[in-house]
């Protein structure tokens, strides 16, 4: 049976005519509809086998109909129900009419001209918006449709039989997909994107000792997968001593993706519109206020080129590029369209629907800036501290302080004299995100990508960063 | 489009037993309307090569009231239709999903998982041999006495909007999260064994969540559970039952007075911890831990893998002789209550640890496959999108005998604590160290004043070794909760119950 290509699962024009087709069955006041879908094609490999190859389609059509006070969200997964979704939300709302205060419509403030970006005849996978949502550059990528099952496969042997041969075992997961959205709502927008996307990670171990590597992008070419997990591999298998992480306060080099994991909480310390309105937060107390150096900045930008890029949210909002931390200040917040209202703002596009949650505005494509140093060049500024490339199970524990629980995971080493010397078992640690941050006296030039759980093509992109005084160990110190 | 799906409303075979609150949907309509797509995805699949296939047809639908202070009210039904289909050729599995959108999808999605199989046997050194199994047949529903997505909208606004005022009332509370929610389900099942299976399910739940502010000082407690609330296999009913106002204006009083409260000193202590704790530790250092996959090293690039090994079964102590783990989907009223499991196993009841040792895992037919063992029904997933993996069913601590009066007494002086504020464990499930939204001091037995931030932490089998009694059947409570798993990360809908328990010389004040 024969490799198909991976294709978008809507399509632009079937998307936008149906999505409008079901539009003209309203009896709201306002209605706006996203279809969101993606292709997943997933290659899982543990050990000696290729144990959960996956084609994963998911779709969802969102209808969210206003009618006075009133307001509902109807969803289903198909768009042949689009119709029926609108019809029934419309009446959930007239229903809902009379009940609580005004409602937030969806009218995205500014632009409201209908420009068409699609060239004459159409892209069979593109952007089409109105004025102010700007194409990200390199949503789609033919290198990531051609990582196809096979291709996937193949290399997922490969990397097993490269650990086998280095007396280890590998067990990691390659990743192609295609994600689309399509917005068109009463208030006059009109846009649909397609991105491609591929993605790795891999675990290596070899006797006691481990190594990890993951990266995402558009790209598949652009990842060099079989390379870094040989390199991970190699760096598993050369480790003959693994130690106990010492209980105490080190200088530590956090690799790209622990990076990523610790600034992934700072939306949690008040970086959006609800925390804001609420008070709670660093945007309410403390605004404008020095965080840290002021090499760091960590922004949410979907227009970026790293990681996933998108232009619009579900609410058709362009993303704007917000700075959460601004050259070491506190900046902004990021907002839907219903929270920026309540705090008299406009919408940054970050209109977000978690699962079993109330909607509510999301850092989704969390940056932090890149410095100018390599990562070997971080640890050989330590004489004696810890490299620490995953980090694992990280709660939140107090968000005024910015202090998080967590565990330290595979791919840790000992530095002593600027070079990595041992490895590292598990080790936990709570700590302030926020003084790590301030601590921080090295930034790496090189972004890592990685998925961020349960957020709509959520990513977070960061550097190595070194932070000189991190505490492993409990406050007993006794872990 | 080029076809309909099949008219699939109309009830046949087996639809005439459906209770009220599981008519509804295009799937209501039994296993013989059904059975056109499930026999087109295992006949293409067979077709194709499969020396084994399942699908999993599965309609769901979703309906949640949220509000928050300060925000309008969000109310949405989400609804769900689709099919995965799982094929073993040439001892190597391949799966693939997709929402339906016509007849065409279920002989689609089984091309797509001959594909995938296809392919990874060129990765694959490792083949799978499935022990056969006979046909297994059988009909399963929940028991809602109230239709939760019958109950008026206006009533479902009321509770919502009278938990939001309650836990609102206390000077104090900055913002109140106040919810419902409901789901229902059809789920069918077949295989190339010739297994037919039909579930219908439905859910009912509520929350409410206060957070209140002082001087740089943030608090928050939560009722009835710090996860999205808690959600039980039963109707409205089961919402009634909460008591989300009495309840809201309790956690919202108390939000404001851990404002003011004293943090505890680092050291060790006795504990009692109460249900809703208890079951999040259940879940971290005992379910996870026993799922066979992981133990198998197949989950070892993400979810991790577990201190205890393939050999464990009588051999490795897990904790005290008090303990007693059991894993039995067949109680009700839970998310974990099911007759068949995502792979068609009839559910049975299973000790996972007695009297402290180790004696079953939560497994699938492939990890039990591996281990010479049979599969004791624990492949979940998460409807029809996703691969089932090893996830918890109902993992309970089996209750004891005294209540927690009698606890308290017996405790003398310590904490009693509860409702999970932070939690965090290694990869391995041994190194864990959990924050809670409240505990109270207790001396000579009896509870005293709050504390706040508490936390404890420890090493898996000597925490469990410290266990030494655990209240009884009468004060044995359930709480329903997601689970994430697997790559793509997917969620699995389980339980964990247990009644107040306590602990010696456990290590607090750790965060």
């Amino acid at each position: 049976m024969p490799a198909e290509t991976m294709q978008a699962w809507a399509g632009q024009d079937r998307a936008l005519s149906a999505l409008e087709e079901a539009l003209t069955a309203s009896s709201a006041d306002q209605v706006e509809i996203f279809v969101a879908a993606r292709t997943g094609e997933h290659t899982r490999f543990a050990g000696e086998r290729v144990h959960q190859p996956q084609t994963i389609i998911e779709c969802q059509v969102m209808v969210r109909a206003v009618a006075g006070t009133g307001s509902a969200r109807v969803a289903v997964s198909s768009l042949r129900a689009a119709r029926d979704a609108v019809i029934a939300a419309s009446e959930l709302a007239r229903r809902r009419n009379g009940q609580g205060d005004t409602v937030p419509g969806n009218t995205v403030p500014g632009d409201t001209v209908l420009v068409d970006t699609v060239p004459a005849g159409g892209l069979p996978h593109g952007v089409a918006g109105y004025a102010g949502i700007a194409a990200p550059a390199g949503l789609w990528h033919e290198a990531t449709l051609a990582f196809d099952a096979g291709a996937r496969s193949a290399l997922a042997g490969r990397i097993m039989d490269f650990a086998r041969s280095a007396d280890g075992v590998a067990a990691g997961v390659l990743t192609a997909a295609v994600t689309e959205l399509a917005v068109v709502t009463t208030g006059g927008q009109r846009c649909y994107a397609a991105a491609t996307e591929a993605g790795f990670s891999v675990t290596a171990r070899a006797g006691e000792a481990s190594s990890y590597v993951a990266d995402l992008g558009r790209d598949a070419s652009q990842l060099g997968v079989e390379e870094r997990a040989a390199a991970a591999i190699s760096q598993a298998a050369a480790t003959s001593k693994v130690i106990a992480v010492p209980d105490g306060v080190h200088d530590v080099v956090f690799g790209g993706l622990a990076t990523g994991e610790l600034i992934g909480f700072l939306p949690d310390f008040g970086f959006t519109a609800p925390a804001l309105a609420a008070g709670i937060g660093l945007v309410a107390t403390r605004p404008d206020a020095v965080l840290a150096p002021p090499d760091i900045t960590v922004a949410d930008d979907a227009t970026a080129g790293a990681g996933l890029p998108f232009p619009f949210d579900f609410e058709g909002t362009p993303k704007d590029r917000v700075e959460l931390i601004s050259a070491g200040r506190v900046g902004r917040p990021v907002s839907d369209l219903a929270s920026a209202a309540a705090t008299g703002g406009r919408s940054t596009g970050h209109a977000h629907i978690a699962r079993e949650s109330s909607p509510a505005p999301e850092a989704a494509n969390l940056i932090m800036m890149p410095g100018g140093v390599s990562e070997a060049e971080l640890i050989g500024g330590v004489e004696r501290g810890l490299y620490i490339q995953r980090l694992w199970y990280n709660r939140l524990v107090d968000a005024e302080a910015g202090t998080v629980v967590g565990t330290s995971r595979d791919g840790c080493f000992l530095i002593e004299d600027g070079k990595l010397t041992a490895g590292l078992k598990t080790g936990r640690f709570t700590e302030s995100v926020l003084g790590a941050l301030a601590r921080t006296d090295g930034i790496g030039s090189q972004l890592i990508s990685q998925p961020v759980p349960n957020v709509w093509n959520g990513c977070s992109s960061a550097p190595a960063i070194r932070v000189r005084g991190f505490r492993f160990g409990s406050r007993q110190g006794k872990d | 489009m080029s076809e309909r799906v099949p008219e699939l409303r109309t009830p046949e075979s087996g639809a005439e037993e459906l209770g009220d609150a599981h008519r509804w949907g295009e799937l209501a309509g039994g296993l013989t309307a059904a059975d056109p797509l499930l026999a087109a995805a295992v006949g293409t699949a067979a077709e194709g090569g499969a020396s084994y296939a399942d699908v999993r047809l599965s309609e769901t639908e979703e309906l949640r009231l949220y509000a928050v202070s300060g925000l309008a009210p969000d109310e949405r039904i989400e609804g769900s239709l689709g099919l995965g289909v799982r094929v073993l050729v040439d001892g190597v599995w391949g799966f693939a999903s997709r929402p339906l959108r016509d007849s065409g999808d279920a002989a689609a999605a089984a091309r797509d998982a001959l594909r995938n199989a296809q392919a990874a046997a060129v990765g694959s050194r490792e083949r799978v041999t499935l022990p056969p199994r006979a046909a297994e047949c059988g009909f399963y529903q929940t028991t809602a006495a109230v239709d939760p997505f019958a109950v008026d909208a206006a009533a479902r606004e009321r509770v919502v909007a009278d938990a939001l005022a309650a836990a609102a009332a206390m000077a104090g509370v900055v913002r109140v999260q106040a919810g419902v929610n409901a789901k229902r389900s059809h789920r069918y099942f077949a295989s190339t064994e010739g297994s037919r299976q039909e579930q219908h399910f439905v859910e009912s739940g509520g929350m409410v969540l206060a957070i209140a502010a002082g001087d740089q000082i943030v608090q928050r407690r939560s009722y009835p559970n710090s996860f999205h609330g808690n959600t039980a296999a039963a109707g409205w009913e089961y919402v009634a039952g909460l008591r989300l106002t009495e309840q809201a204006a309790r956690v919202g009083a108390e939000a404001v007075q851990l404002l003011s409260a004293p943090v505890v000193d680092s050291g060790t202590a006795d504990i009692i911890i109460g249900p809703a704790q208890l079951a999040l530790q259940i879940h971290e250092s005992t379910g996870h831990a026993l799922e066979l996959d992981r133990i198998l090293g197949d989950e070892a690039n993400f979810a991790g893998r577990s201190f205890i090994g393939p050999d464990a079964v009588g051999q490795l102590r897990y904790g005290s002789p008090a303990v007693n783990v059991v894993a039995d989907a067949t109680v009700p009223g839970t998310r974990g209550s099911f007759m068949f499991d995502d792979e068609g196993t009839r559910t049975r009841r299973t000790m996972l640890i007695t009297e402290g040792m180790i004696s079953n895992f939560l497994s699938s037919r492939d990890s039990a496959a591996r281990i010479g063992a049979e599969s004791t029904a624990a492949a979940r997933s998460d409807g029809w999108g996703f691969l089932p993996l090893c996830f918890a069913t109902n993992v309970f601590l089996e209750p004891g005998t005294c209540t927690t009066d009698e606890l308290l007494d017996r405790m003398g002086n310590g904490y009693y604590l509860d409702d999970n504020r932070s939690w965090s464990i290694d990869s391995q499930r041994l190194n864990f160290q959990f924050g809670t939204e409240v505990a109270w001091e207790v001396r000579n037995g009896k509870r005293g004043r709050l504390v706040r931030d508490f936390s404890y932490g420890g090493i898996t089998p000597q925490f469990w070794g410290s266990f030494e009694a655990s209240a009884g059947p009468a004060e044995f409570a359930t709480f329903g909760m997601p689970c994430g798993k697997g790559e793509p990360k997917e969620w699995g809908f389980l339980s964990h119950g247990a009644a107040p328990s306590l602990f010696r010389n456990v290590r607090i004040g750790v965060a």
